[in-house]
């Protein structure tokens, strides 16, 4: 098995936990299926830096799997448990209905990525294939789901799809620069979890969709 | 003896081997799976030779049938049976080869299986009773989700493979080299939920109560007893082995004999267990860590697994 294959089955492995994400509807599972796209994120990172020769990959590496794989997934199951609510979550839209658009998606995604200069080769394909669908299949996670903790769910996703990109095709932006966004997203996470408790204080629900009451 | 019978002769032996070492193996493979979850639940669990004594046990016994039942309650088991012993001839197990791989390929193997749980589904309301039915009607609605996605899923190696024919498609895989394909991640995904939903597995069934609420496979059979639950069983047990070796053959064909010599024969075997071992270890961490899902979320899960299928076929042309 060459590097190029493992890469590709990292990549496979990370759309199939986006699509699981969509398919069903535990709160704690959806957040494990998070953990396990960044630990597939980062060993394709690390799988980069040892084909590539690039061996700053490894500290991308290893800071996504330290961060994303395991300090946001614990952060977040502390905030539920702390605030305790319903562990269920209730899309807008039900699941088959989801995973049909899912499917649209994923396959608009892969189309649109063979528009690309750079992905007319095997490997560079599949991973911009793959990262666009997740990023459109992240999009619409946070549109259908009402609560909270879904939607940075969401978000963190699309920020995998991107940061798959990223590490896959052009080999990794400058250390200081993922620095920078591994940074950006502890932040963003910990502000949203405050944010999230601000919201179940208020109306004693993740619900957003009870935001609008908000109105004057 | 004319030359067409001598010919068929070897097939037809090396059919029945095959046929007599799966159905040899496949309770050790459903007890060892109880073992290992057992295990995970810090219980010993019953011993791996279990199912031997539970079959030997109920083949000594006399079958005991409801006056009302007619002769299809009689043949559902037989049919399931023989079957499952007819699908078991068309997968390559060892050898790069089914032993009656010219009778058809992936088509007939689905419709194979399809006979026999339609037999058995029949079987279970010619009594009349509530649960028969029930199971009946639970296990169609499963498999007529679950059966497009197999089809689909398998359909997807078949379109690399350019064969529908499942000893032709293990034979290119070992040709041409495994080329990795996000599609085959995404086909193996679905094939392994259809896996756990075909097999009665947890987060589907679960093969271990006889809760009448949450049981679906066990409801069809309650009725039975004796022989003809023993084949019942036994035809479960290698459907179960059969499923994980089609996943095997599909997506890590590696080891598997090409030539019918004994050395080629005994690293294939040992390939063959090993591989089957570590997705039984799959299978039970997946029936130990999730809790059964509702009858009505069910159809979601098996549509997860559709949708695999779906996209990895769509996949396989972008």
């Amino acid at each position: 098995m060459t590097t190029s294959d493992v890469l590709i089955l990292c990549a496979a492995g990370m759309l199939v936990s986006a699509y699981l994400m969509v398919g069903q509807n535990a709160l704690f599972t959806t957040i494990r299926l998070y953990g396990l796209q960044a630990l597939l994120l980062g060993i394709g990172s690390a799988v980069i830096a040892v084909s590539a020769a690039r061996y700053e990959l490894f500290v991308t590496a290893a800071v996504t799997v330290a961060l994303k794989a395991v300090l946001i997934p614990w952060f977040l199951m502390r905030v539920i448990d702390r605030i305790g609510i319903h562990r269920e979550i209730e899309p807008f839209l039900n699941v088959p209905a989801s995973l049909l658009v899912c499917l649209g998606l994923t396959v608009v995604g892969y189309r649109v990525s063979t528009g690309f200069a750079e992905s007319s080769q095997g490997v560079s394909h599949h991973l911009v294939g793959v990262a666009l669908s997740m990023l459109l299949i992240g999009l619409f996670l946070m549109v259908t789901r009402k609560r909270a903790i879904t939607q940075i769910l969401a978000l963190l996703t699309v920020e995998n799809a991107v940061f798959l990109v990223a590490v896959g095709v052009t080999s990794g932006m400058p250390l200081v620069v993922e620095l920078g966004i591994a940074f950006d997203v502890i932040l963003a996470v910990l502000m949203l979890g405050i944010l999230v408790r601000r919201i179940v204080d208020r109306f004693e629900s993740m619900d957003i969709s009870r935001l609008s009451k908000l109105k004057g | 003896m004319t030359p067409a019978i001598s010919d068929a002769l070897p097939t037809i032996g090396l059919a029945m081997l095959q046929v007599a070492g799966m159905l040899a193996v496949a309770p050790l493979l459903k007890a060892g799976i109880r073992r290992m979850k057992a295990r995970l639940q810090n219980r010993q669990g019953p011993p791996l030779l279990q199912g031997y004594y539970d079959l030997a046990k109920l083949l000594g016994k006399e079958p005991v049938r409801s006056e009302t039942a007619s002769w299809v309650y009689a043949a559902g088991p037989r049919v399931y049976f023989a079957a499952a012993v007819a699908a078991t001839m068309l997968v390559p197990v060892l050898i790069a080869a089914a032993p009656l791989e010219a009778a058809g390929g992936i088509l007939l193997l689905v419709g194979t299986l399809a006979l026999g749980r339609f037999a058995l589904a029949t079987a279970a309301l010619d009594t009349g009773s509530p649960f028969g039915g029930m199971g009946a009607s639970r296990d169609m609605t499963i498999a007529a989700l679950a059966e497009p996605a197999l089809m689909l899923g398998l359909f997807t190696s078949a379109l690399a493979a350019g064969s529908l024919n499942l000893g032709g498609l293990v034979r290119n895989v070992l040709q041409h080299g495994a080329t990795v394909h996000p599609a085959d991640l995404l086909a193996f995904a679905g094939l392994f939920i259809i896996v756990i939903a075909e097999t009665g597995r947890i987060p589907v069934d679960n093969p271990a109560t006889h809760l009448e609420l949450t049981m679906i496979h066990e409801a069809m059979v309650l009725e039975y007893a004796g022989p003809d639950l023993a084949l019942v069983e036994w035809a479960s047990a290698l459907k179960e082995l059969l499923y994980l070796t089609l996943l095997v053959d599909f997506f890590l064909p590696m080891g598997i004999a090409t030539s019918a010599s004994p050395g080629a024969i005994f690293v294939a075997l040992l390939a063959w267990a090993g591989k089957v071992f570590l997705l039984a270890i799959a299978v039970t961490i997946a029936e130990s860590t999730n809790a059964k899902l509702r009858l009505f979320r069910v159809p979601e899960l098996v549509s997860i697994s559709l949708g695999f299928a779906f996209l990895a076929l769509a996949i396989r042309f972008l």
